[in-house]
């Protein structure tokens, strides 16, 4: 342990956090959580240093950390294999992370569940009566960077779907208007008689909305969507979004308090939490209302209009179909 | 008649007509019944002389004249020989003339003497004015009373007739003014002058009756004028006409008394309005019995209640209720409208009151002048004005007293006589009557009101969803109380249950039947139904009491069912902002949305209360934050004079006109849609909308996994931090914690959890499954369960309620107190 890590050193906390967005420009919800976690560390009594840094050589990255200019760091977007985490995990520098990787049991870490958040969603829409339910993911690039909520999240859909006995299609959607709807034109392309989705991708929510426009799908009587999104972004779209809230603040407090912890008491085993926020219900989802001529024959499904169940075992032997309207 | 000349040629006489006529009335058994004053001259003998004796004892001497035999026999007259009361001879011309009744039969005689001169013109001239065939008198007979201008002159001016002769002149008809007499008043003027035309024109007598305001200003002086024609006996034509005026003013005030007798009869007593029956009374006297009158009455008359029978014999507390005077604003009052005074006991008033029995008073009583001198502000009044001739008559009807009339004459009127008591005695009797009427008609409405503002809500509950107005009318005259209503019933989740309803008919039994479906609607309101079902409910409830009800047959009440009623529910949830509403036969609620919009809200109408198996519809409307709901009886849009359509119409441009505030709406409603007296009651209430915004509301949805109960949990406890309610997380973990968990065990997907914020803190599960509590309020055992137990012991209240996707239980708690 370096000497700069004593708790009465600096009294500064770093943050690690690249932008996300397009153009290197940081999102709302990056925002937020920087705002939180500037606002945590003020009522601990620490300032904040930031660095937009996404890999272990990047310049301002090495300057907090070798020339001591911080106590402790937290570091943010991290990914499946993130050198960032190696780097500092090698060194020993106290840090925590927000989100976590295949290192989570030896680091402390805050995270959402968004297996269980995507898990919920489609519980949500199969209450409902859904049964055509998409996912619209992050972007490609995001997700083949390892990217862990977006990983997570289709981890959670998939295996949803598979509970419901439900044939998943989940799609990749770049973080813009523009990717959104041109998503949804592939989604109703693939099955039109989809009638909801799940999505992790807020940026890409307006593109979805205005492509069920197109199409004359209405939210929520034709077509539910579902998501997870901050909170006052969820209710600045029309109808407002059905969404898990990521509750930036808390975690970023829950960050702030956690590296404290590990600055505290450095011999503590790591701790890990893992917030699961509820689905706020809102107005984007509401019963299914099949597309007309869709689903004729629910009690002899035609299989070959099931392209995507070829696996599965035969109909009738499905143990629990919550649809008790057999 | 040979040796008549023309009148028109004759020297002007002052024996154009002899006002000293000799005149008497002769019954047919030949009795005296009436005399004149010229008879008297004639004769000497006094009126009480004569009357009640038989003609014939006054004459001396007649030739055709049987005393012993019949009048009818006697034939027209002729000259008959009279003695004087002293003793001499009076020579006569008689005319007798038949009074007829009306089966034609004769009632008497008319006997005319006509002194019988040697001046054979100037029977010439009497005969001529009668027009009737009188023999000249016999020559050679001694006249006892010789004529002479002097004395026609004389006899003109002592006669209580006034006469005139009128001559057309080159300014036409104008009074000769050697044989005219004093004309009274204007008997000259231009108006009188063309009736004198007219009688010449036409040929024929006119009877002219005039009034004029006498000395006094309470009476007026009447005269009657008798005129006829006068012909020329040669040529018949008209060449003078002669008029008789004389003072009629006492018939004519027996004659006014009488209609305004009359009069009260149809003014007195036109409403059922105490206050208004005794203003009619003193209206009516003023100022034609009286100078001023004042009418009191009984604290109790006036309040309705029934006064304890019998006089009044101590000092007596009235209040003022009426009075009137010749004088603008009534000056004189020493009591204001409405005012409390204490008559002592030997005040007129209180003496009226004491017997019963109207009393006539003045200046010449000490006790009067006691009563108005003890008082500084009445013996200010009194002297000012002059009070001189009082009256008090006590209202009294039924053998109960009621009040006192007080009327009063001042200074420069006659005083009161014992007519004018008489009348204000009958007067007073007529009031006394109305004013009772009204009293117990006063007693019944109250009794109704009260009833009905019994059953009426006087202060509506506090709740947020909804800013309401409300306004009861009853209907206006005669028709009474009647069976509308309207209510707001706070629900569970913020909700609120908007009502109105109209038992249709009035009186008291259209208000307690409309009292048992208030309560009714209540009760069923508190236990949550959705509208329809709660109309299905109190529908069974009208018919049950139909069944239940055992009316005597001698009081003919209509059943529920025959009186037809009908109610609107509507549950406005802020939180969705949806109003649920279902009708049973009332009329749609007009909404004006917050961009002006207005319209009538579409809905099944459904049948009325009572008919039964019908089914209720609820129908959903959307409305946006401060949309306006208009609840209203039929009262208010239905009238006479146009449809309900017409109605609504106008409804909606009041609505949409823009006003600061409801009550402002509600006064602008009643006063653009309503009569001065409406024909049946009305009931509005208006009903601005609230939303709940996120700040005060937080819903999730949860998967039907017991895993999801700590995240719920967590999620509650994260809410209420964001709403800075922390004190409240712990007993709201545990409620979530055990509706959630029950909801997943015993309910179905898909589950909710809902948080509002408001005057309390309401934590609320939702599931699809319809099974669970209903209809039933907690107590300690009946749900067996501990989870629910524990609920209903942490929190204020719970329960549950039916939606149409399942049930909701809810639970709610008290806020912390900052």
């Amino acid at each position: 342990m370096t000497p700069t890590s004593s708790p009465t050193g600096t009294h500064t906390l770093g943050l690690v956090f690249p932008p996300a967005g397009r153009g290197r420009d940081y999102t709302n919800m990056q925002l937020a959580f920087i705002g939180g976690v500037a606002e945590a560390a003020t009522t601990h009594d620490y300032d904040l240093l930031l660095s937009p840094a996404d890999d272990a050589g990047d310049v301002s990255f090495r300057r907090m950390v070798e020339g001591g200019r911080v106590d402790g760091v937290i570091v943010m977007e991290i990914k499946l294999e993130d050198d960032r985490v190696e780097y500092l995990a090698g060194t020993g520098f106290p840090f925590v992370t927000i989100g976590r990787n295949g290192r989570a049991d030896v680091t402390g870490w805050v995270d959402l569940d968004f297996a269980g958040l995507a898990r919920g969603c489609v519980y949500h829409l199969a209450d409902l009566g859904h049964r055509r339910i998409a996912f619209v993911n992050r972007s490609e690039q995001l997700f083949s960077s390892g990217y862990g909520s977006a990983r997570l999240g289709l981890e959670g859909y998939t295996k949803a779907m598979a509970e419901q006995v439900l044939s998943p299609h989940a799609y990749l959607c770049d973080d813009d208007v523009t990717a959104g709807e041109a998503v949804l034109e592939q989604i109703l392309l693939d099955d039109p008689a989809t009638t909801s989705l799940v999505t992790l991708n807020e940026a890409a929510l307006e593109g979805l909305y205005r492509g069920l426009t197109r199409h004359g799908r209405r939210v929520p009587r034709d077509f539910s969507i579902v998501g997870v999104a901050a909170g006052r972004w969820a209710e600045r779209v029309e109808p407002q979004l059905t969404a898990a809230e990521i509750p930036a603040k808390e975690m970023s407090r829950v960050a702030v308090e956690l590296i404290l912890r590990r600055l505290t008491r450095p011999d503590a085993p790591p701790r890990h939490i893992l917030l699961k926020p509820l689905i706020s219900l809102r107005d984007s989802t509401g019963p299914c209302r099949p597309v007309p001529g869709s689903e004729p024959e629910r009690e002899f499904p035609d299989l070959d209009r099931f392209p995507d169940l070829p696996n599965l075992p035969d109909l009738p032997d499905l143990p629990d179909l919550p649809d008790a309207g057999f | 008649m040979d040796n008549r000349k023309p009148v028109s040629q004759q020297a002007p006489s002052h024996y154009a007509y002899s006002s000293g006529a000799a005149t008497a009335t002769i019954s047919p058994e030949g009795i005296v019944t009436g005399w004149s004053e010229g008879a008297r001259r004639l004769l000497g003998y006094g009126a009480g002389d004569v009357l009640g004796r038989a003609a014939a004892e006054l004459i001396d001497s007649y030739d055709a004249y049987d005393a012993r035999g019949s009048l009818s026999e006697w034939g027209g007259g002729g000259p008959v020989v009279l003695r004087h009361r002293d003793g001499h001879l009076v020579q006569v011309a008689l005319r007798c003339s038949p009074s007829l009744g009306a089966d034609g039969g004769t009632r008497a005689f008319v006997v005319t003497a006509t002194a019988a001169g040697e001046d054979a013109a100037a029977a010439d001239v009497a005969a001529a004015v009668d027009a009737t065939d009188v023999a000249p008198a016999e020559p050679g007979r001694p006249t006892p009373v010789p004529m002479s201008t002097p004395m026609v002159e004389w006899s003109h001016a002592q006669s209580p007739l006034a006469m005139s002769m009128f001559t057309r002149g080159p300014q036409g008809w104008r009074p000769e003014p050697d044989l005219s007499g004093d004309l009274p008043g204007e008997a000259a003027e231009e108006g009188f002058l063309r009736l004198v035309e007219r009688v010449a024109d036409e040929g024929a007598p006119m009877r002219h009756e005039r009034t004029a305001p006498g000395l006094f200003s309470s009476r007026q002086q009447a005269w009657i004028t008798e005129m006829w024609p006068v012909r020329d006996p040669a040529t018949g034509e008209v060449c003078a006409v002669g008029t008789a005026t004389f003072d009629n003013s006492e018939e004519h005030w027996a004659r006014q008394r009488l209609a305004l007798l009359n009069e009260a009869g149809t003014r007195i007593g036109s409403t059922l309005n105490v206050t208004r029956t005794a203003q009619e009374l003193a209206d009516l006297a003023v100022p034609r019995l009286a100078d001023f009158v004042s009418v009191d009455l009984l604290d109790s008359v006036l309040r309705g209640q029934e006064p304890a029978a019998g006089p009044l014999d101590t000092t007596v507390a009235l209040r003022r209720a009426a009075h009137q005077s010749t004088h603008e604003g009534a000056p004189e009052a020493a009591v204001p409208l409405g005012g409390l005074d204490a008559y002592p006991p030997f005040s007129p008033p209180a003496r009226a009151l004491a017997s019963g029995k109207p009393l006539l008073s003045g200046v010449d009583d000490p006790e009067y002048l006691r009563w108005v001198t003890q008082d500084e502000t009445r013996r200010e009044r009194v002297e000012k004005f002059g009070f001189h001739s009082v009256m008090s008559a006590p209202l009294r009807a039924r053998g109960i007293t009621l009040g006192v009339a007080f009327f009063a004459r001042r200074k420069g009127s006659k005083p009161f006589e014992q007519d004018d008591l008489v009348l204000a005695e009958e007067l007073a009797g007529r009031a006394a009557v109305g004013v009772d009427n009204a009293r117990r008609y006063t007693r019944e409405r109250t009794n109704a009101l009260t009833l009905q503002r019994s059953l009426l809500p006087r202060e509506l509950p506090k709740q947020v969803a909804v800013e309401v107005a409300y306004r009861y009318l009853p209907a206006g005259s005669g028709a009474g109380v009647g069976g509308d209503w309207f209510d707001v019933v706070p629900l569970s989740g913020t909700r609120v249950a908007l009502v109105v309803g109209d038992v249709v008919g009035h009186g008291l039994h259209a208000s307690a039947t409309m009292g048992r479906l208030r309560t009714a609607v209540r009760t069923l309101a508190d236990v949550d139904l959705p509208p329809d079902e709660l109309l299905t409910h109190l529908d069974d409830l009208v018919t049950h009491l139909t069944y239940d009800e055992t009316i005597p047959e001698d009081l003919e009440m209509p059943s529920a069912a025959e009186i037809g009623a009908t109610c609107l529910y509507a549950v406005y949830d802020p939180v969705s902002r949806v109003c649920t509403l279902a009708s049973a036969g009332h009329p749609p609620p007009v909404v004006l949305y917050p961009d002006g919009r207005v319209g009538v809200v579409e809905l099944s109408p459904g049948p009325l209360l009572g008919v039964g198996g019908l089914p209720f519809e609820a129908t959903e409307v959307e409305l946006p934050e401060g949309s306006l709901l208009a609840f209203y009886t039929d009262g208010l849009v239905e009238a006479r004079d146009h449809d309900i359509g017409a109605g609504l119409d106008r409804l909606c441009q009041v609505l949409s006109s823009p006003v600061p505030s409801l009550e402002v709406t509600c006064d602008a409603v009643l006063k653009t849609l309503l009569p001065d007296t409406p024909a049946d009651d009305v009931a509005l209430l208006l009903a601005r909308t609230r939303a709940l915004h996120t700040d005060q509301v937080a819903a999730w949805s949860l998967p039907s996994d017991p895993a999801i109960v700590a995240d719920a949990r967590a999620q509650a406890s994260r809410q209420l931090a964001v709403w800075g309610l922390q004190e409240a997380a712990f007993i709201t973990e545990l409620v979530v914690s055990e509706l959630v968990t029950n909801a997943i065990r015993y309910g179905a997907v898909p589950i909710g959890l809902r948080l509002i914020r408001d005057r309390t803190l309401i934590c609320e599960v939702s599931d699809a499954s319809s099974t669970a509590p209903h209809l039933r309020r907690a107590r300690a055992y009946d749900e067996g369960g501990r989870g629910l137990h524990m609920v209903a012991q942490l929190t204020q209240s719970w329960g549950t309620r039916q939606t149409s996707t399942g049930k909701t239980i809810w639970a709610e708690q008290p806020l912390p107190v900052d």
